[in-house]
């Protein structure tokens, strides 16, 4: 069976004072059902644009280029009554569709439906002056034939099932009578509601305190387990990704410089970036005080990228090569991959 | 051991709360509720809790940023909550405070220079040449450019405004530094560079750190000392190696338990906290941390316990530590 998310070589541009500048260059990345990829790398290295580019919510002054596959449910044949079980979700017909090319009116039956996103912040993405229960229903109503009291019964049973306590008084709420973790749960609820095949969800416990997290965290392993989603996550905390993912892809300064499954990129890392990063955070198990090493020197801005690798200014391996050729996605292992020159001389 | 520079006791902070434009208040916050700790010379406190807890007003009210509503805090054998407005202002040259965040707390219409030299002028400290050299090594110091002093902070990056910030504590050539949340707004390969400074300067300079933060990582590394609040309460405080591996108060485990490890082959076993943080306006009878804690018993609901020594240096608020103590590897779970 076909991934369900394939992305080919997307790259988005951003147009300031006249000039396109890259904020994603050539990313390609999939997602099977059923599994969880984080998408790791720090603040500026194209990790939001590239899911907000799979979704095409996007400003128009982006220029966006590439292929985006998502295997969805044959919409001429989907099952009016939403399914809750991942075999129920593989048996559905399956249609492949390119989301950069589908037409508005497609791709906002997609959204929400059968792609669904999750963000940092839930009090700005919450509706403040709708009730909890009206902001699940609309997703069920826009998205299903069914009648507002049907909807109404099953955005409780949503809430239920993201572990809220007095559901039914929390139905009648508004967003600013819950607390963080809470607003959080009802933004999963919403987003699981017409139980899609992806998850995205961009930073979803960064705003949240480290108990509210692991609640948050454990959570969404439940719902996607349960519901056989698949999930992007992504996020800057290492932490976050050795617990919550299969795969990872980590990102600098617009590119994929380092994937594979989370095994291999922890224990056998091979871009030095990714490499840097592990040696840079304190680390919690450690008995003894290690100075930690940080990686020297600053992200690239975008309207500066370097030539080569762009990673080479900071990089203490770098070599003549790395500053004059801009270096692939080489295959380290069987689907571990690493953009460094070092990675080729280490197959070889 | 070294001797005390900063002593805290009984110290409170009670916002009002509820009412409103020509209303009675109603209630207060209890931000800081009663905490006492001694800091010693050239040592690294770290305070760690969940947002609320009011790390950071305990902070802020050491310093009289945020005048205390009770307590004493003794720097250097003075109160200096009885000190007027003057004599507090010539204190401050001894204790500074470094902010979570770069961006707001630069004068974005000020030079690095002229917010550098400020704190000297307002101290009246050195002549005008020398504050100038000053200014260039201090930013040499925390790894800038000198010739950086004629830009203005926009032109910097998050990191490195941060360094600035530390030079603007430093020139004063302060005893403590308060770091309220210094490394939170930073990516994970320029906090480390931060956190290599902060080390440094403390070695070089002699400083004493007061380290607030909710990252329990970046605490355990950078503190030799630890202090564990809860809705404004103590809850814990030890040796950075006793409250990490041998934590006395199940709230700390919690929290422990619940830091995502970035290593995929580590197996733990998780403390989930069921609920939210209580409201510090309407904070819990009894111990406060009794309506999420796993080992709760009726005592927990009723009394308040005590703030007791059960191991050396090793202080906690539980009714149960022992308990905890000899159940280190796991917790009933199911048990309210």
């Amino acid at each position: 069976m076909a991934s369900v998310l394939d992305v080919q070589s997307l790259s988005v541009e951003f147009q300031v004072n006249g000039r396109y500048l890259p904020a994603v260059t050539n990313v390609s990345l999939t997602i099977e059902q059923g599994e969880t990829l984080g998408l790791v790398g720090e603040s500026g290295c194209g990790k939001s644009v590239t899911s907000l580019a799979i979704t095409r919510l996007l400003s128009k002054t982006a220029r966006v280029n590439g292929k985006v596959l998502f295997s969805g449910p044959d919409p001429a044949q989907r099952n009016p009554v939403p399914s809750s079980g991942p075999e129920e979700v593989s048996a559905r017909n399956v249609r492949e569709r390119e989301l950069l090319t589908v037409r508005d009116k497609d791709m906002q039956d997609i959204r929400g439906n059968e792609i669904s996103m999750i963000f940092q912040e839930p009090m700005t993405s919450l509706n403040p002056v709708y009730k909890i229960g009206s902001q699940i229903s609309e997703t069920l109503l826009l998205h299903q034939n069914i009648s507002p009291r049907q909807a109404f019964s099953q955005s409780l049973e949503m809430l239920k099932k993201v572990g809220i306590s007095r559901p039914e008084q929390i139905m009648h709420q508004y967003p600013h009578q819950l607390s963080g973790g809470m607003r959080q749960r009802v933004m999963i609820a919403i987003a699981m509601a017409c139980n899609p095949r992806l998850l995205i969800a961009d930073e979803p416990t960064t705003a949240l305190d480290v108990t509210i997290q692991a609640q948050i965290l454990e959570l969404m392993k439940g719902i996607t387990r349960d519901f056989g989603t698949s999930l992007l996550l992504i996020t800057h905390d290492l932490g976050v990704v050795a617990e919550m993912c299969n795969r990872v892809a980590v990102m600098y300064a617009g590119e994929i410089v380092e994937q594979g499954s989370v095994d291999e990129v922890f224990f056998n890392a091979k871009h030095p970036y990714t490499v840097g990063l592990m040696n840079a955070i304190p680390k919690f198990d450690a008995t003894s005080k290690e100075r930690l090493q940080p990686i020297e020197g600053n992200v690239p801005s975008i309207a500066r990228m370097p030539k080569g690798c762009r990673f080479a200014p900071r990089c203490p391996h770098v070599m003549k090569q790395c500053v004059e050729q801009h270096p692939d996605l080489f295959e380290v292992e069987n689907g571990h991959q690493s953009r460094c020159w070092l990675s080729v001389e280490g197959e070889a | 051991m070294a001797s005390v520079l900063l002593e805290v006791e009984e110290l409170k902070k009670y916002f009002p709360s509820g009412g409103g434009f020509l209303e009675r208040s109603t209630g207060s916050v209890r931000a800081v509720d009663g905490i006492s700790l001694k800091v010693y010379e050239g040592e690294t406190l770290g305070i760690v809790g969940e947002s609320g807890c009011g790390k950071s007003t305990l902070g802020r009210s050491i310093l009289r940023l945020i005048e205390p509503t009770s307590g004493r805090v003794t720097f250097h054998g003075t109160d200096i909550l009885k000190l007027r407005k003057s004599a507090m202002r010539d204190m401050r040259k001894e204790m500074q405070i470094v902010f979570q965040d770069p961006y707001a707390s630069l004068n974005p219409r000020y030079t690095i220079s002229q917010t550098l030299m400020e704190p000297m002028e307002i101290h009246q400290l050195y002549n005008h040449a020398s504050r100038k050299q000053r200014v260039q090594s201090i930013l040499e110091r925390v790894g800038l450019d000198p010739s950086y002093a004629s830009r203005f902070p926009h032109e910097f990056s998050g990191g490195q405004r941060q360094r600035i910030g530390i030079a603007r504590a430093l020139v004063l050539n302060p005893k403590l530094i308060i770091l309220d949340e210094p490394v939170a707004a930073l990516d994970v390969s320029v906090q480390s560079q931060v956190i290599n400074l902060l080390e440094d300067l403390q070695a070089d300079f002699g400083l004493t750190y007061i380290f607030v933060a909710h990252d329990l990582s970046v605490v355990k590394h950078i503190s030799n000392r630890v202090l564990v609040m809860y809705l404004g309460k103590m809850a814990e405080l030890a040796s950075s190696d006793d409250l990490f591996f041998r934590p006395l108060h199940p709230y700390t485990r919690a929290l422990l338990s619940a830091v995502p490890i970035p290593n995929p082959r580590v197996k733990r076993e998780r403390i989930i906290l069921s609920g939210d943080i209580p409201s510090p306006v309407n904070p819990p009878s009894g111990c406060v941390f009794h309506t999420r804690c796993p080992i709760a018993k009726d005592v927990c609901r009723q009394q308040v316990p005590e703030w007791r020594e059960l191991r050396r240096e090793h202080f906690v608020a539980c009714h149960f530590a022992e308990d905890v103590d000899v159940e280190t590897n796991s917790l009933p779970l199911g048990r309210r």
